[in-house]
């Protein structure tokens, strides 16, 4: 007990350079809780990105779509009996919003001067307008299903061909059966679906409309939003049994599984969180290692007199780990607090990050504080102060009791 | 039994190339509830041999003992254990810990031997009493004088019940009055408790309370006079060897 007050009377003691300490293990907790939920605020963003503008939470396919559906779609498409089978299925999930199918396939567009290579996707409007709640609208309005031969061009697309919401086009496309064949779409409106590449290439049209061209009732995929994307693992695995129980012979891949460009960007910004991490470890790390060698050299007399009077060196290093151990809990709890409020004000300041590479959208810094961030990094600032401490304490361990008195 | 048996001690300090010998093949005795006074001039190894007894440094050769215990065969931690339980300090800067109170300095020792919060209080503050503190026991030492920093210190040396106090220079730093006054507190104390008293100083004055005077001279003792007939040492029951 007093020896605990001992250590906390010597935090006390010299305040300058506890508040120094202080200052350091908070410096490391804010940066870490501010980066970590900055990114996580990212994560989040591009995840809910890919998954309300173009993936859904899971997608469902012919058995071998995903292996041999780019050499012959038309192989893999599901007919309208597996189609409604499977979406009475998946929408009695209670963990499902919606459920809705796509046409995807590839054709030439063209204005009558100009060609261009597409990306077409076949769509239910009422249905997409829902899932594909990310996709922004930049010019003209959104598609509805009385719009028979309406299309929404992506914005990169809109603007390569120098198009106005009204105009006329020609799509071509390579049937199901095999045949060439044509359709004229109407231009509703440019969409973005914050993904530049696609933006520069992608159609789409009522679901009917790009049935007719590809001569087929059948549909590629059928894509699931779900109420929350927590419960993406547990669906895929309700589901996949489901189909067994049925005999149905299909394919499942979730909004991860098809994400590679999100993971590849979450790899890279962990990479870089670790460096920082590992910065501001040292950062911080010499900054008490310092302060506590100082404290240690300043109470040489008091750690000979405490060896003197039957302190083990255990019990001398006990001490100076206590007193970081204090100054690290205080530093943490107070990294914590401040980094809450400054990733408030943050948040409330809507300050906007510049368009990141291979986006079409700019972004507000969000910086999220969710309690897992919060601890974890409470705790690295406070294990921070205590591993620091163990080389000082150490030295003040290792003294020699008569040279240590020397200095009183 | 002796409290206290040096058998062949020597004590040599690297300088350089050179190894300075402090004390040279020194044998003493120290019996319970002796007053001894330790004198000799700067260099003479007074320190040297305090910290030998002490157990705070290790002799190059020979053999120091301490309550029958031969300290070259413990280890760092039962040195420590061995210090908590017989032996107390005065230092002549007093060295008490400035954040805490008077009563907290003394009561510091007894934590280190894991004695219960309130019996270390109740034990610390009879200790104060004992030394004349009872009224300053929650000032700090930067509240008290030089005299009262060194009844503390005194108090926190005696509260765990050593086999023996030694001090160095315990009143170098001391006016001449509160050095006298130190001086027959600790007297008393001796006459009071039993315990064995090994003091270095340089002040004349307190020769005329040892009962034992040692002189040191360049490593050796070249004078070890009796000066006062010991009858405390009857009264007390010898103390048995302790294992460690």
């Amino acid at each position: 007990m007093l020896r605990l007050k001992l250590a906390l009377l010597n935090v006390l003691r010299n305040g300058r350079r506890s508040f120094i300490t202080l200052l350091a293990i908070q410096f490391g907790v804010i940066s870490l809780i501010l980066m970590g939920g900055f990114f996580a605020s990212m994560y989040e963003g591009m995840r809910e990105g890919v998954i309300r503008s173009q993936l859904g939470h899971i997608q469902i396919y012919q058995e071998g779509f995903n292996q041999f559906g780019s050499q012959q779609p038309e192989e893999y498409l599901m007919n309208a009996e597996v189609l409604q089978k499977i979406t009475k299925l998946v929408e009695d999930l209670e963990q499902v919003e919606l459920v809705t199918p796509r046409l995807n396939f590839t054709g030439l567009l063209t204005d009558g001067s100009k060609s261009l290579a597409v990306v077409v996707e076949g769509i239910n409007p009422e249905k997409e307008a829902l899932l594909s709640s990310a996709v922004k609208l930049t010019a003209g309005e959104d598609l509805f299903e009385e719009d028979t031969d309406g299309a929404l061009i992506g914005d990169g697309l809109f603007k390569s061909l120098n198009l106005s919401v009204g105009a006329s086009l020609t799509l071509m496309a390579t049937t199901a059966d095999g045949s060439f064949d044509a359709r004229d779409v109407t231009v509703t409106g440019a969409i973005s679906t914050g993904t530049r590449e696609i933006d520069n290439r992608f159609l789409r049209m009522n679901l009917q409309h790009a049935q007719g061209l590809m001569y087929t009732e059948g549909v590629t995929r059928l894509v699931v939003l779900l109420k929350d994307t927590k419960h993406t693992d547990e669906v895929m695995a309700l589901l996949s049994d489901a189909f067994k129980k049925q005999g149905l012979a299909l394919e499942l891949r979730s909004w991860s599984d098809l994400a590679d460009y999100y993971h590849e960007v979450v790899n890279l910004f962990d990479g870089i969180f670790s460096i920082v991490q590992i910065i501001v470890l040292a950062i911080v790390l010499l900054g008490i290692v310092n302060t506590m060698v100082m404290a240690v050299m300043e109470r040489t007399p008091e750690i000979g007199t405490i060896r003197a009077m039957g302190g083990t060196r255990s019990e001398v290093m006990a001490l100076f780990i206590s007193e970081a151990f204090i100054l690290g809990l205080i530093g943490s709890v107070l990294g914590v607090i401040f980094a809450i409020f400054l990733a408030q004000g943050i948040t409330a300041a809507e300050i906007m990050m510049p368009t990141p590479p291979g986006s079409s959208q700019t972004y507000p810094i969000r910086i999220f504080t969710e309690a897992d961030l919060l601890w974890k990094n409470g705790l690295f600032g406070l294990l921070i102060a205590v591993i620091s401490s163990i080389y000082p304490a150490v030295k003040a361990s290792r003294m020699l009791i008569t040279q240590a008195l020397r200095f009183a | 039994m002796a409290v206290v048996k040096l058998q062949g001690v020597s004590r040599s300090f690297p300088l350089g190339n050179k190894q300075i010998s402090a004390l040279n093949k020194l044998d003493l005795t120290l019996e319970k509830g002796e007053f001894v006074v330790l004198r000799g001039a700067s260099g003479s190894g007074k320190s040297t041999l305090l910290n030998l007894i002490g157990a705070i440094d290790d002799p190059s050769e020979g053999e120091v003992f301490i309550h029958g215990n031969p300290l070259s065969s413990l280890s760092d931690k039962q040195k420590s254990q061995l210090r908590s339980q017989y032996i107390g300090f005065i230092f002549q800067a007093f060295n008490l810990i400035p954040v805490l109170t008077a009563l907290e300095n003394v009561q510091y020792p007894l934590s280190l031997q894991k004695v219960a919060n309130g019996e270390a209080k109740k034990r610390a503050a009879e200790a104060l009493a004992q030394v004349g503190l009872a009224d300053f026991i929650d000032r700090r030492p930067n509240q008290l004088s030089g005299g009262q920093m060194q009844r503390v210190a005194i108090a926190r040396a005696l509260v765990t019940k050593p086999e023996i106090i030694l001090a160095d220079e315990p009143t170098a730093n001391l006016d001449s009055e509160t050095s006298k006054q130190i001086m027959d507190l600790l007297g008393s104390l001796n006459r009071e408790t039993g315990v064995t008293f090994l003091f270095a100083t340089h002040h004349d004055f307190v020769l005329s309370r040892a009962s034992r005077i040692l002189e040191l001279k360049d490593g050796h003792i070249v004078n070890d006079e009796q000066v006062k007939n010991l009858n405390l040492v009857d009264q007390i029951p010898p103390g048995e060897k302790v294992e460690y």
